[in-house]
């Protein structure tokens, strides 16, 4: 034991290691309501299975119009491992998505975004929007015939932009008609441009997660806080233990710190372990019960191949057959000025009320948001089951 | 020691040196990069002409799908095939692409319907072309076309861009 | 003069007029008068125990999370609500169903009773869940007191239930529509109008709950004598119209998805509703939507300015936008009777050319903008309402607020009255698109013989 005691003692003197085991492993975070908090982490495992898996795809997928299908197929037929990895990427990506607005659902409802946490809300709407940008480019990479129309209708969309729209247009397809540049120009993006830009966002979002401390829930400071109707709440104890990450002058008499605190290591990484394992568990049982499919080589002259959209876009598309022609930059406006009222959110809402039940102006709207896009999506999925 | 208001101190001139080669090597990175990214705005796609075929057969009011082979890009040797429907009416041809004009879906024939129908949002063409149902905005694309005798040519490019 | 000598041949003459057995699709205007009336009586009522059954379970659980009493009182008195009207409700169903719809249109019910076998059995078994939920969530509200978890759970289940069983009612009123392949399971389930109509009903009856409680409790608070009762009827209005107004707004969204179902699978239907004889009531309805959302804006703005509390002058301000979109949406295409008089007079052009075509009234899209623009001001209004809830002091409203409380119970009734008339009439003459007529039903009648072994 003295020898790794020793060991342990060389590594501290020169690269500080104690101390940042120390930040990394023991950090306080709140005791109740922890399940919630595991959204975020599942979100970081996945982006980081995604990335393992992309990598080793990229040891075979080769992004040209003439070979990508072949190199897919060729890996379809002859390679059981790798359609496995494929089909981890694959199903890993929809569950990621899905478990990206579930971790903006929570962070919404408990408030996490207001003071002094504004930034980490930006850089997580941030981070969704890249993640959606990955998920759509990637989906053009098989150059089958799902992708090769994904391609087309995507990358027609920002058409509609008045005045710009068709330059913009031009830019991502390289060109009028999707062709080989924008196959090539779309697999940069995907492996390298879009990464580049996610992966430092990562880091600064966690770094900001660590540095406020995790907010948790209303739940956490009850008893601390004192209902508008004048609720028997005991008051606020006169010494309440903060410790860091939670700031020694508190911005905020009331939401400053937690209660009850307890370590990260081992009491929060064990429930993020849990969720986590579960889920990458449940995206391989997909990958090896379904795979991810690959359909007939891409073949612009067809007329009997039915486009239907990845599950993620249905809300668009359900907007897209429902409005009449004359409003359709009206409905591609939606998305946009969605992702800027989300941006935007925190420096809107900025009254220090945390719980979701005392704050209905907020809620009422964010609920109908919620449920139109929940609705627009089921709408939607009866198509794909009604083919 | 007394220093002239007008010489510059040394934190200044390391100063003002910085931002001199951060913009130096901005511009020497960007203008390429730039445009590069723009290139395709610049670089008019090939247009070539292309043979169908003979159109004498085909029958009044009936649109006929012929296939097309055309070059895919210029740095490659592949084609890749488009589609044409060919309408006759009154001895006048119609040469139409398969592209809806509302999100460029493939676009088909349907014989029970007689109409077009684009099956991603339910679009509709009549054997005119003309939108007459559901979101699309503007008729069915035709392609730039010529007639020699009874054989039908066309570009890829269309009359009206969409 | 003999009473009896009267009505004696009165009855006399009755009776010879009625026929001696079912009249089995005989007695078309009979029927629809009988089976239309009672459904729609039904409908007002069922939707209300219904929605009482997935909202009153909802109250509970927020007034547990905000832990105020008054959320508890309202949705106790939903539960009282419930136990009331289930049988009133129930009988008049159970009266549609095994004498009129058997009786009028036998072919018609054993044909649907077959298809849908598995969601009718389904449904009535969701029945006694409901009810026996609904009892024991009443009954056991004070003696399961500290243990409100287990009070909410029951309470939870009668919501499912009652949701699965307009679910699977549904089906059924969905597959007249939009019929699809009978033998497949799933596709009678799935079918293309199925889910759109479920959700349209449900948002519906939780809307058309909440605006009963803001009449209801405005009645109340008018008539209450002691202080804490005209507290609590005053905040109970206000948060009824809130949910009603709040649920509504998301019916343009999947009520115009129902519409474009309907247009893809039955299309003759949606002809009818949109540019046949049924436009004018469609008209009729998208205007009575604006004006709804006008009332609930004007209560709005009314209760604020009662207690001086801020935000009074921006509703008036959207109540007025409100105005002038519900009289874009109001416009009729053309100003003739109908269409086809229109075209046949040669008048089909724009009122500039001398027509009577409008532009501002063809569907697309100058209504879809407005029905869009009023729906965001309605939404808007609600958010301005719940900024300014703080400043009021309930207890202290006036009589104009009760009174458009009223109004509004009024319109919704009107609404679903009118909606409910439209749907049943775009699929006339068919029960069953495209399959079954009413008239049809005159074709099929069950056999009475004496049996083959003899009688004697």
């Amino acid at each position: 034991m003295g020898r790794i005691a020793a060991v342990y003692d060389w590594l501290d003197e020169r690269a500080a290691i104690r101390s940042l085991v120390r930040k990394g492993l023991y950090e306080a975070v709140p005791v109740r309501g922890a399940w919630f908090y595991t959204l975020g982490s599942a979100t970081l495992v996945l982006i980081l299975l995604q990335l393992v898996t992309g990598i080793f795809l990229t040891l075979l997928y080769v992004p040209s119009v003439t070979e990508a299908w072949a190199s897919l197929n060729y890996l379809k037929q002859h390679d059981a491992f790798g359609s496995i990895v494929r089909g981890i990427h694959l199903w890993s990506a929809y569950i990621l998505l899905f478990v990206i607005g579930l971790h903006m659902v929570r962070t919404f409802f408990s408030g996490s975004y207001k003071r002094p946490r504004e930034l980490n809300w930006v850089t997580g709407v941030g981070l969704f929007v890249l993640v959606l940008g990955m998920a759509i480019t990637g989906a053009f990479l098989p150059w089958d015939q799902a992708a090769y129309w994904t391609a087309v209708v995507v990358t027609n969309i920002p058409a509609y932009t008045p005045f710009i729209g068709s330059f913009i247009r031009a830019l991502w397809r390289g060109g009028d008609f999707v062709g080989p540049i924008t196959l090539s120009r779309t697999f940069g993006i995907h492996v390298w441009l879009i990464p580049a830009i996610l992966f430092p966002l990562i880091l600064a979002h966690l770094a900001l997660l660590r540095k406020h401390g995790e907010f948790g829930s209303y739940i956490n400071y009850r008893g601390a806080y004192r209902s508008r109707e004048g609720v028997d709440v005991p008051p606020a104890p006169a010494e309440r233990p903060i410790e860091p990450p939670y700031p020694a002058v508190p911005t905020d008499e009331l939401w400053a710190a937690p209660l009850q605190t307890e370590d990260f290591f081992p009491f929060q990484t064990f429930k993020d372990g849990l969720v986590s394992v579960v889920l990458v568990i449940v995206v391989f049982a997909l990958a090896v019960a379904i795979g991810a499919p690959l359909e007939a080589i891409a073949d612009p002259s067809t007329t009997s191949y039915t486009p239907v959209p990845q599950w993620f876009f249905l809300p668009l598309d359900e907007l897209l057959l429902l409005v009449p022609q004359q409003l359709i930059p009206l409905v591609l406006v939606l998305p946009t000025g969605g992702v800027l009222l989300l941006l935007a959110l925190p420096f809107i809402d900025r009254s220090p009320e945390r719980n979701p039940f005392e704050r209905p102006a907020v809620m009422v709207p964010g609920a109908f948001a919620v449920l139109f896009v929940v609705i627009l999506t089921l709408l939607g999925s009866g198509r794909l089951f009604n083919l | 020691m007394a220093r002239d208001a007008r010489r510059l101190s040394r934190r200044q001139f390391a100063f003002l040196g910085t931002q001199a080669v951060g913009a130096v090597v901005t511009l020497l990175l960007g203008i390429p990069i730039v445009g590069f990214i723009l290139s395709p705005l610049f670089h008019r796609q090939q247009v070539v002409w292309r043979q169908v075929g003979d159109i004498s057969g085909v029958p009044d009011r009936q649109p006929t799908k012929f296939e097309v082979s055309f070059p895919l890009g210029e740095w490659t040797n592949a084609n890749v095939n488009l589609a044409v429907y060919v309408v006759k009416t009154n001895s006048n041809y119609l040469v139409f692409s398969n592209v809806c004009t509302h999100m460029q879906c493939p676009v088909r024939w349907q014989a029970d319907l007689g109409q077009f129908l684009c099956p991603c949002h339910g679009g509709l063409y009549d054997i005119s072309g003309k939108n007459i149902g559901g979101p699309p905005p503007k008729p069915l694309p035709q392609y730039v076309h010529r007639i020699d005798g009874t054989t039908l040519f066309i570009q890829n490019s269309f009359t009206e861009s969409i | 003069m003999n009473a009896l000598a009267v009505i004696w041949p009165a009855l006399h003459r009755l009776a010879s007029e009625l026929p001696s057995s079912a009249p089995q699709g005989r007695n078309i205007i009979g029927a629809q008068i009988a089976i239309g009336s009672l459904f729609s009586i039904h409908i007002l009522i069922a939707g209300l125990v219904s929605g009482a059954a997935e909202l009153g379970p909802a109250i509970e659980f927020l007034g547990y999370m905000r832990q105020r009493r008054n959320y508890d009182r309202l949705a106790h008195g939903l539960g009282r609500f419930i136990t009331l009207y289930f049988s009133v409700s129930s009988t008049i169903a159970i009266l549609l169903i095994t004498v009129l719809l058997v009786g009028f249109w036998g072919h018609f019910w054993t044909t649907i009773v077959t298809i849908a076998w598995w969601p009718l059995f389904i449904e009535a078994w969701t029945f006694v869940l409901q009810v026996s939920l609904a009892y024991l969530w009443y009954y056991t509200w004070d003696p399961l007191r500290g243990f409100k978890g287990v009070h909410m759970a029951i309470g939870g289940l009668l919501a499912i239930a009652s949701f699965l069983q307009v679910y699977m009612i549904d089906v059924v009123a969905s597959y007249m529509l939009t019929p699809t392949d009978p033998q497949n399971p799933i596709r009678l389930v799935l079918n293309p109008t199925s889910y759109p109509l479920t959700v349209h009903r449900t948002v519906g009856n939780l809307a058309y709950v909440g605006f009963v409680i803001g009449a209801f409790c405005a009645i109340r608070f008018l008539r209450a004598r002691k202080p804490e009762d005209k507290v609590f009827y005053d905040w109970a209005g206000s948060f009824g119209l809130l949910w009603g107004i709040s649920l509504t707004l998301l019916q343009p969204v999947v009520g115009y998805s129902y519409a474009k179902e309907i247009q893809l699978h039955a299309y003759s239907s949606w002809y009818k509703m949109m540019f046949g004889t049924l436009s004018p009531w469609f008209l009729w309805q998208i205007t009575l939507l604006g004006i709804m959302f006008l009332t609930a804006t004007l209560y709005f703005a009314r209760r604020l300015r009662t207690n001086g509390a801020r935000g009074a002058g921006l509703l008036k301000a959207m109540a007025v936008g409100l105005v002038l979109t519900t009289l874009l949406a109001a416009q009729p295409y053309h100003l003739g009777l109908t269409y086809d008089a229109v075209a046949g007079a040669g008048l089909n052009r724009p009122f500039w050319d001398g027509g009577l075509i409008n532009p501002l009234g063809s569907m697309i899209p100058w209504k879809v903008l407005a029905l869009m623009f009023y729906t965001l001001i309605a939404i808007a209004a609600v958010v301005w309402y719940l900024r300014g809830l703080p400043g009021v002091v309930w207890g202290a409203a006036r009589r104009g607020e009760q009174r458009l409380l009223m109004l509004m119970a009024v319109l919704t009734i009107l609404m679903m009255v009118t909606m409910g008339f439209i749907r049943e009439n775009s699929r006339a003459p068919f029960l069953i698109s495209g399959e079954m007529t009413i008239q049809g039903q005159q074709n099929v009648q069950p056999t009475v013989s004496p049996s083959p072994s003899g009688g004697g």
